[in-house]
């Protein structure tokens, strides 16, 4: 799920970057260390929207180095149990196959694959069912549903399913081609 | 001592206990028929084959009400130890609660005061005066502990969605161990276990590869997950839900009929004896055990004119009442001053409640027999054994804090009408232990009243005037004056 939320963060920013452009160069920094990082907490940081507020700096001493408290607008993507996302299927092997759903990695064992569909080994390992009429292979999308997540202070893992009404295959660009 | 009995809540109006004997019983047969004091590996010899020993346990709880294990070690013929692992296991389960407490003489004489008055034995007299330990099943206990209903509810609730949810495979993560260092991983894990040679999940200590963790329901089958074991196994599940469900019919039907009656509350060790004592005396029947009659073992002075108050109070309706209802035990009989005082509303009640007792006890128990034998005769229980094992780990606790959760509302009401009870009925009680003879309790009473409406002047020109004559005069005075109090507490109850 999406959210956006207002954070803060503490910059350092060195001395060199003092000048006319300090904001720029503030805002700068901040867009670099901050998008695409993961905290276990408010998820995954996708993108800084918005600066609220940037507070008065404070010199450290002996460095020279400033410090600004910095409050932004970012949106966040924080996966939930029992969300449904849409995903991309990178790696299929026998135990499943593992999907990407923007930043996030979601693994779907194969017991949380229809009872019809079975793994075929090969040059490009896949889930087919017996009439071949679906075909679960990288790089194809999938709708899935979240049934748990492992959240680390700076990592997000989830495990999901498709063995449930309109979840599974939604486009495959080989089987299109 | 009204106060104190009302602190046991409405229940004690229709406290029909038969329903949840029999519910106790099919527990007891359900789930702790081959509960066994010896661990496994000591198991194999017959003589030493004590399965079924928690039933016979817990069915003789389910006669009593409180009891001191080394008489129920006595009655059971038992070895105190086993006897208290046992009750331990029930303890830990939340099925009884216990009560410790230093023995002395009159403690003593006090619980086999009330014993005789709410069963036709007598308790051994020469009791040692070490720590004794009580023990009753818990019907239901408000604040601390749990409902034997809800708590039972609750397993055969868990089982079903245990079942369930392994049946269609629904939110379960796969679990996956290292054949070589036994190393447990689930799907969770996956991305670190992930190998870029082969595509296969390795173990991280051994770089062996994983295999699928087997369904733990049924462990003999599917070791390496292929499709066919998977389906058989779907069918076993399938056919496991539908014997738990067939076996556990008994006990869901008695769970249902229990469902709307009140709950039997004995209350606490001390309430509960002091409780029996004034049934007994009100009774009639001259209790030589009774101590604070045979003896002024409680501190008081002896009041000479007790006899005489018995007789004058017996000569209500409450004599008759007693008779009627002396078959069972286990009914609490009001003392008749409250009866009277109660006389419209609790007439009718009476009268229902004595019927629903016969009901409950006639049809119920011939029905028991049948119900305790389908519950024992279908044949395989094993496979119900199996996912009962899945629920060993069962923690109370667990439980407690759902409950709780529910019941915190309702605690915080009747923790603040608990407050105003709990000084009253502590007082009363300690009345009732420090001198249980009624002229005292009276004095207690007055005390009260004085407090609460000034203008009571009679009473103390009336106390300490020990004649005989006086008597009826006073209690109806009593009756009165505790009945408008009784009111001031109803409207209490209502605000709560």
């Amino acid at each position: 799920m999406f959210f956006h939320i207002v954070l803060e963060r503490n910059m350092q920013l060195h001395p060199r970057f003092f000048g006319r452009n300090l904001r720029e160069n503030l805002v700068s920094k901040l867009m670099k260390d901050v998008e695409g990082t993961c905290s276990g907490r408010h998820g995954f940081v996708v993108a800084i929207t918005g600066i609220e507020s940037i507070g008065s700096g404070l010199i450290r001493d002996g460095t020279g180095f400033v410090t600004f408290p910095v409050k932004y607008q970012c949106v966040v993507f924080r996966p939930f149990k029992g969300e449904i996302l849409e995903a991309v299927v990178t790696l299929v092997n026998k135990m499943g196959f593992f999907a990407e759903a923007g930043p996030v990695q979601i693994f779907v064992s194969n017991h949380l694959i229809p009872d019809d569909m079975e793994f075929q080994a090969g040059d490009m390992p896949n889930y087919t069912t017996s009439d071949s009429s679906v075909k679960i292979q990288k790089e194809c999308e999938v709708r899935l549903k979240i049934i748990g997540t492992r959240v680390d202070a700076t990592e997000i893992f989830c495990v999901g399913t498709i063995k449930d009404d309109f979840l599974g295959v939604i486009n495959d660009p080989a089987a299109a081609a | 001592m009204r106060k104190s009995m009302e602190k046991s809540r409405p229940v004690q109006k229709t406290v029909v206990l038969e329903p949840f004997i029999k519910l106790v019983k099919l527990i007891a047969r359900a789930f702790y028929d081959d509960y066994t004091t010896k661990s496994d590996n000591q198991q194999k010899s017959a003589k030493s084959d004590n399965r079924g020993i928690a039933v016979v346990v817990l069915d003789e709880l389910a006669r009593r009400q409180w009891v001191r294990e080394e008489d129920l070690a006595k009655a059971l013929k038992l070895h105190g130890k086993q006897l208290r692992k046992i009750i331990r296991h029930f303890e830990e389960q939340g099925l009884i609660v216990r009560d410790h407490r230093k023995e002395t003489a009159k403690n003593a004489k006090m619980y086999s005061a009330a014993v005789a008055a709410t069963t036709d034995s007598r308790a051994e007299d020469k009791v040692k005066l070490h720590t004794h330990s009580y023990c009753r099943l818990d019907y239901s206990q408000t604040t601390l502990s749990l409902l034997i209903y809800d708590l039972v509810r609750y397993k055969l609730h868990l089982m079903k969605k245990k079942l369930r949810d392994n049946l269609e495979d629904k939110n379960t993560v796969q679990e996956y161990a290292c054949p070589n260092c036994q190393r447990k991983y689930n799907a969770l894990d996956a991305l670190r276990l992930i190998s870029m040679e082969d595509d296969c999940f390795h173990c991280e200590n051994c770089n062996s590869e994983l295999i699928v963790e087997c369904n733990k329901l049924t462990p003999e089958e599917v070791i390496d997950g292929d499709d066919n074991g998977r389906r058989r196994q779907q069918e076993k599940l399938k056919d496991m839900l539908q014997k738990m469900e067939v076996q556990m019919k008994p006990l869901m039907d008695q769970i249902n009929r229990v469902k709307d009656l009140p709950i039997p509350d004995f209350g606490s060790l001390l309430a509960w004896e002091a409780r029996a004592a004034l049934a007994a005396r009100e009774n009639g029947d001259f209790n030589p055990n009774d101590p604070s009659r045979s003896q002024g073992g409680y501190g008081s002075t002896p009041m000479p004119f007790l006899g005489e108050t018995q007789v004058e109070v017996n000569l209500g309706e409450g004599k008759e009442d007693v008779k009627s209802n002396g078959g069972d035990s286990s009914l609490k009989v009001l003392p008749p001053w409250m009866i009277k005082e109660g006389m419209k509303l609790t007439e009718e009640q009476r009268g229902e409640m004595r019927q629903e007792a016969n009901d409950g006890g006639s049809g119920e128990a011939s029905k028991m027999s049948d119900d305790k034998k389908s519950v024992m005769e279908n044949g395989d229980d094993k496979d119900l054994k199996a996912c009962l094992l899945l629920l060993g780990t069962f923690v109370p606790d667990e439980y407690l804090k759902a409950y709780y959760a529910a019941l915190l509302k309702q605690k915080q009401q009747e923790l603040a009408e608990a407050a105003n009870q709990q000084e009253s009925a502590g007082e009363l009680a300690s009345d009732i232990q420090s001198a249980s003879t009624t002229s005292v309790r009276r004095v207690g009473m007055k005390a009260k009243l004085e407090e609460e409406d000034e203008e009571d002047v009679e009473w103390e020109e009336e106390a300490p005037v020990p004649a005989n004559g006086n008597y009826k005069v006073d209690l109806n005075v009593e009756a009165e004056a505790s009945g408008g109090e009784e009111e001031e507490e109803d409207i209490d109850w209502e605000e709560g």
